[in-house]
């Protein structure tokens, strides 16, 4: 009876207090408008991983957002104004992304989200970025899902996704290595969109699938369905296998010498995942957004840059994921000084639909910034283990053996899949 | 069937690897009563430890390091072999001194120091060697595929399935044979007695420890080129070390080996038909067997369940 | 050292004033969380981390029962609350209710199977569980979206009494968290000192003799972890509603250990307060330690081995000798009991 009675008066005092506290702190916009009339730095946050299964791609990521920073701060800032960054470890946990980017924004006053690998991370960090209207650069977490179902106003994803790769290599594949396939996927979101992407397209050139082995997510062990594969012997093998699974899984495939038949496609291979490995831990295509040794104009320059500024960093030169976090930031710098204001709102229509010459990011085709996904389509390249590969570069890991043009890699399913939540709908302030 | 037979001989030899894996965990269980959750990052720091030493980083552009690496690799793994495990029986060593105070009380308060050990493990793993993936150098002797029966097998992991037949044989024999086996036995049992018969207790607990530390050591560097190197490996291993002890029997030595088999059999077979299911058949499997025999196939009673 | 039985709570003072403390602090904190730098949100997380320690001490402190599976029951709340958002209706009772009896259920299922077990196979076999209830959720990724979360989860406004507040804002979120917090409180304080709680405490001291005097011992324990993935299913909805998501890595062997870190070192074991202390000194050492070094776990584990080390009776117990020595004694000499016993 007491029980009740407390319970009660608790609640109706707790709910008042919060009606009443409610009114006093007033909507977010408010506060945020009284922020921006000073002219103060613009604050990005940095949302990387520094522990946990994506720590060393967290840092690269990391790396490339500090190396745009400080170009653009050397030119004297954006709209006169400094830019300033502040970087909390989001641990590979979704819960830590909320809460860091929460305490980002609400905190340290953050205009701008930069980072993720890890796609329940980038989910987590783009669900409160939207709900305060902070624009989130999505720089490395290769989901479908990402500019798909899960996509939002404030989200700008930056790297090609499991569709773009797998279209980028299937159709050549099937003529090369024959029409039968046979997938391992990792059972998890991602492995599934990409074999999905995948089947689709075995469907659509007339491959068949002999088999496809589900891999939970964890394994460490692929003897088994190596054995599997043996058995079957299909002409080409699709593995969509990610994160540690992929680091066990090459390795094993090397020992079993099973790297040259039968053929591999594998999805995207993030550079800091393979560098300093040995050569033969490559196999088969894989794909990728950006390679140091592209031959093209400005590639050695920036490599060269990179290595000035990050002198005693093991990785001797930059990779796809330093890439997506340097262009990222660059081109949100860029959006803020297009804009002419740190308005979000007219920073997302100055990001939307925007396009990037070949030269400017150093790709073979220019690439744009879709409006309606808010990914960026972009150059996809197709490379395999170098076979000029030399003790005396060890870099020189990758050969480039195919480059296709953003529009016939489009990721047609996303674009279905993604509602863009409307300008009203995404709260306005300026940053 | 004849399909089934490849698959059998490779659970066997993933059976034998995650009995490696457990050995040193039940040793550790079986004798001090201590569930060492920092089994897994002192097999990372094993491997870790061996992977310094095989790229002489420790010798720098000493004489002796330019000597060192001039050895033939087959030399410095061997060399390996011994001075990894032996450095992270020190660390486990260091480790059992911090256990001490929580001798006596419950059970518990092991298993929460040695996870927060694991935990300090993994940060100076990551603040001494990087974030990166790493590769452990394995000599070309045992590496590379091998024709059996028309399939391809890694030779590799042959090596290592043998290997942890010699590591499990040698500690059986070290427990049965030796009078120190004889004296942690009876450790295991009764501590009172063992101080009765005037052996040093708490000598014995940290040679039991450093040997367990060797041992997750060992592990690691024999399973590290399986799975690759990276700070949080040792995550990896404390599930299917947990899983076996539990399956097999607290305590029980055979029991683990025996735990360990059915795990790699049942992982091994499941992988190839049902592949989505391979990591859930090791759970299903302890439920079945707990569900049945609550002290695991071989257990016995311990003080680990009050 | 110390147990929770040492520390005598005689008057009505001893009881009430913490509590009162407590509302107070919990009332006003939307005005001082800035002030002392830190946010909103930190509080809410905080809140919901508090009820779920204290329905896990339950389990773990008062009943010895050592659950090291725990993240699971939270994780189940989460998407039981989100599920039921988004295929039943969007109602916060109702989502509450649904994240409660969820955990409820899954908890009466593993408590039945684990409740005949003991010391370190009951820890076990809950790790086990938990693995099992992890893996599942990744795996079902068509139902809880897998490792992409299950996302969009709507933060419904409260209804009471025909009324509705919009719990859209951080703050009123915090509020209604905190009402929770407190009841929790009050109900876990009324548990712990009836019966049932004093039967738990007597299977902690020993199982054997509770049994000897008559008690089904496996019901009592079977009943506290219910009672506790309830209070974690509680949880679990109030932190879906916070992050608007829910995700399969709160289920992990690493999540679920640190909630056992932050109740033993806030000294779960012998204060009733402890979990509350622990879960504060975790979140904040974090995010302070967090914003100035990458390597705040390191820091981290090693004052908790210190704490386990030289101080097994955690904060609450230091508070607790600090205070005797000041004088503020309790007549009663502290017994250092083996925790064996």
């Amino acid at each position: 009876m007491l029980q009740s009675k407390i319970t009660r008066r608790g609640l109706l005092g707790a709910t008042a207090a919060g009606t009443g506290l409610a009114a006093f702190a007033g909507p977010w916009k408010h506060n945020r408008v009284w922020a921006a009339a000073s002219d103060k730095p613009i604050k990005i946050g940095i949302t990387s991983d520094a522990s946990g299964q994506y720590a060393n791609s967290g840092a690269s990521d990391r790396r490339g957002m500090m190396m745009a920073i400080d170009e653009v701060n050397e030119r004297g800032g954006v709209l006169g104004r400094k830019v300033e960054s502040i970087h909390i470890d989001t641990e590979t946990v979704p819960a830590t992304g909320s809460r860091v980017a929460e305490r980002m924004i609400t905190r340290e006053e953050c205009g701008f989200l930069v980072g993720a690998v890890h796609s329940g991370v980038a989910n987590a960090i783009s669900q409160v970025a939207q709900k305060y209207g902070v624009i989130y650069l999505n720089t490395n977490s290769s989901s479908p899902t990402e500019a798909g179902q899960n996509c939002h106003r404030t989200k700008f994803v930056w790297d090609g996704n499991g569709t773009n790769f797998a279209k980028a290599a299937v159709k050549n594949a099937i003529g090369s290595y024959g029409k039968k396939w046979m997938l391992l996927t990792n059972d998890y979101v991602w492995g599934h969109d990409t074999a999905k992407a995948t089947k689709a397209l075995l469907a659509q050139y007339g491959g068949e699938v002999m088999e496809e082995i589900l891999i939970p997510q964890g394994t460490r062990d692929f003897s088994s369905a190596l054995l599997r594969v043996q058995q079957q012997k299909p002409g080409v093998v699709s593995a969509a296998i990610g994160g540690d699974d992929q680091k066990a899984f090459r390795q094993q495939v090397a020992q079993l010498g099973m790297g040259a038949s039968p053929a591999w496609i594998n999805s995207q291979q993030d550079w800091p995942d393979v560098y300093g490995l040995p050569i033969d831990n490559l196999f088969g295509v894989f794909g990728t957004t950006w390679y140091y040794k592209l031959d093209l104009p400005g590639v050695a320059d920036f490599v060269k840059k990179y290595q000035e500024k990050y002198p005693d960093t093991q990785m001797r030169v930059p990779g796809n994921v330093f890439y997506n976090g340097y262009m990222a930031t660059r081109e949100l710098l860029n959006a803020i000084e297009r804009a002419g204001s740190a308005n979000n709102i007219a920073v997302i229509k100055a990001l939307e639909g925007h396009k990037m010459s070949a030269a400017d990011r150093m790709q073979h085709h220019d690439a744009w910034i879709d409006a309606s996904t808010h990914q960026v389509q972009q150059t996809i390249y197709l490379a395999t283990a170098n076979s000029k590969y030399s003790e005396q570069d060890k870099d020189d890991m990758f050969e480039i053996v195919a480059n296709t043009a953003p529009d016939a890699v489009l990721d047609t399913a996303a674009a279905e899949a993604c509602k863009l939540e409307s300008y009203e709908e995404t709260p306005a302030f300026d940053a | 069937m004849l399909d089934l037979l490849p698959h059998i001989l490779n659970g066997l030899t993933l059976g034998l690897l995650f009995a490696l894996i457990a050995l040193g965990f039940t040793l550790i269980v079986g004798v001090m009563e201590v569930i060492n959750l920092a089994h897994g990052s002192l097999f990372a720091l094993g491997a870790y430890f061996a992977l310094s030493l095989l790229g002489g980083m420790w010798f720098g552009d000493t004489a002796f390091g330019a000597w060192w690496l001039r050895l033939s690799i087959e030399t410095r793994y061997v060399a390996a072999l011994f001075v990894g495990p032996a450095l992270a029986a020190i660390a486990g060593m260091a480790l059992e001194l911090c256990l001490r105070p929580t001798y006596g009380k419950a059970p518990l308060y092991g298993l929460l120091l040695t996870f927060g050990a694991a935990l300090v493990i993994e940060e100076i793993i990551r603040l001494g060697w990087g974030t990166g993936e790493q590769n452990l150098m394995v000599p070309a002797s045992i590496n590379g595929p091998v024709l059996v029966a028309g399939f391809i097998y890694s030779k590799y992991k042959f090596f290592a399935a043998g290997f942890s037949i010699v590591a499990i044989f040698a500690v059986w024999l070290f427990l049965e044979k030796t009078p120190y086996g004889a004296i942690i036995k009876a450790g295991a049992h009764d501590s009172e007695m063992v101080r009765a018969l005037g052996y040093d207790l708490s000598k014995l607990r940290l040679m039991v420890f450093g040997f367990g530390a060797a041992l997750a050591g060992l592990a690691g560097i024999i399973m590290v080129p399986i799975w690759g190197l990276r700070p949080h490996v040792g995550i990896d291993v404390v599930i299917p070390a947990f899983l076996i002890i539990v399956i097999g029997g607290i305590g029980s030595f055979w029991g683990a080996l025996v735990a360990a088999i059915m795990v790699g059999l049942a992982v091994g077979i499941t992988g190839a038909y049902a592949g989505a299911w391979a990591t859930m058949s090791m759970y299903i499997l302890l439920i079945i067997v707990v569900g049945f025999r609550s002290r695991g196939l071989f257990g016995r009673k311990s003080a680990l369940e009050n | 050292m110390i147990s929770l039985s040492d520390i005598p709570v005689r008057s009505r003072f001893q009881v009430y004033a913490p509590m009162a403390v407590m509302a107070a602090a919990l009332s006003t904190a939307p005005w001082w969380l800035p002030a002392i730098g830190l946010y909103q949100y930190l509080g809410i997380e905080i809140a919901i981390w508090m009820i779920f320690a204290l329905g896990f001490n339950l389990l773990f402190g008062y009943a010895g029962l050592h659950s090291f599976g725990h993240g699971a029951y939270l994780g189940i709340g989460a998407y039981a609350f989100g599920l039921f958002q988004q295929n039943v209706a969007v109602s916060l009772w109702g989502g509450l209710a649904a994240g409660i009896l969820a955990a409820g259920l899954a908890g009466a299922i593993v408590g039945a199977f684990i409740s005949h077990r003991r010391g370190i196979y009951y820890a076990l076999l809950t790790i086990a569980f938990g693995q099992v209830f992890w893996f599942t959720s990744m795996k079902l990724y068509g139902v809880t979206g897998g490792e992409d979360g299950l996302l969009g989860i709507p933060r419904p406004p409260l209804t009471l009494f025909g009324l509705e507040y919009a719990l859209r804002s951080n703050v009123a979120l915090f509020y209604l968290a905190a009402f929770f917090l407190l009841a929790t409180v009050l109900l876990m304080w009324r548990l712990v000192n009836s019966p049932f709680g004093r039967v738990l405490q007597a299977i902690r001291q020993n199982e054997t003799r509770a049994r000897f005097a008559g008690y089904e011992v496996w019901r009592f324990k079977w009943a506290a972890f219910v009672i506790s993935a309830m209070f974690a299913g509680l949880a679990g909805g109030l932190f879906a509603m916070a992050q608007q998501s829910a995700y399969p890595d709160v289920m992990s062997l690493h999540q679920s250990g640190l909630i056992v870190m932050m109740v033993l070192v806030g000294g779960g074991l012998v204060s009733f307060w402890g979990p509350v202390l622990g879960v504060i000194l975790y979140f904040v050492a974090r995010d302070v330690l967090g914003g100035l070094t990458e390597t705040w776990l390191l820091w981290y584990g090693m004052m908790f081995m210190a704490m386990v080390m030289l101080r097994p009776e955690g904060l609450a117990g230091m508070i607790h000798l600090g205070w005797k020595r000041l004088g503020g004694a309790s007549e009663k000499p502290v017994i250092l009991l083996a925790e064996k016993a």
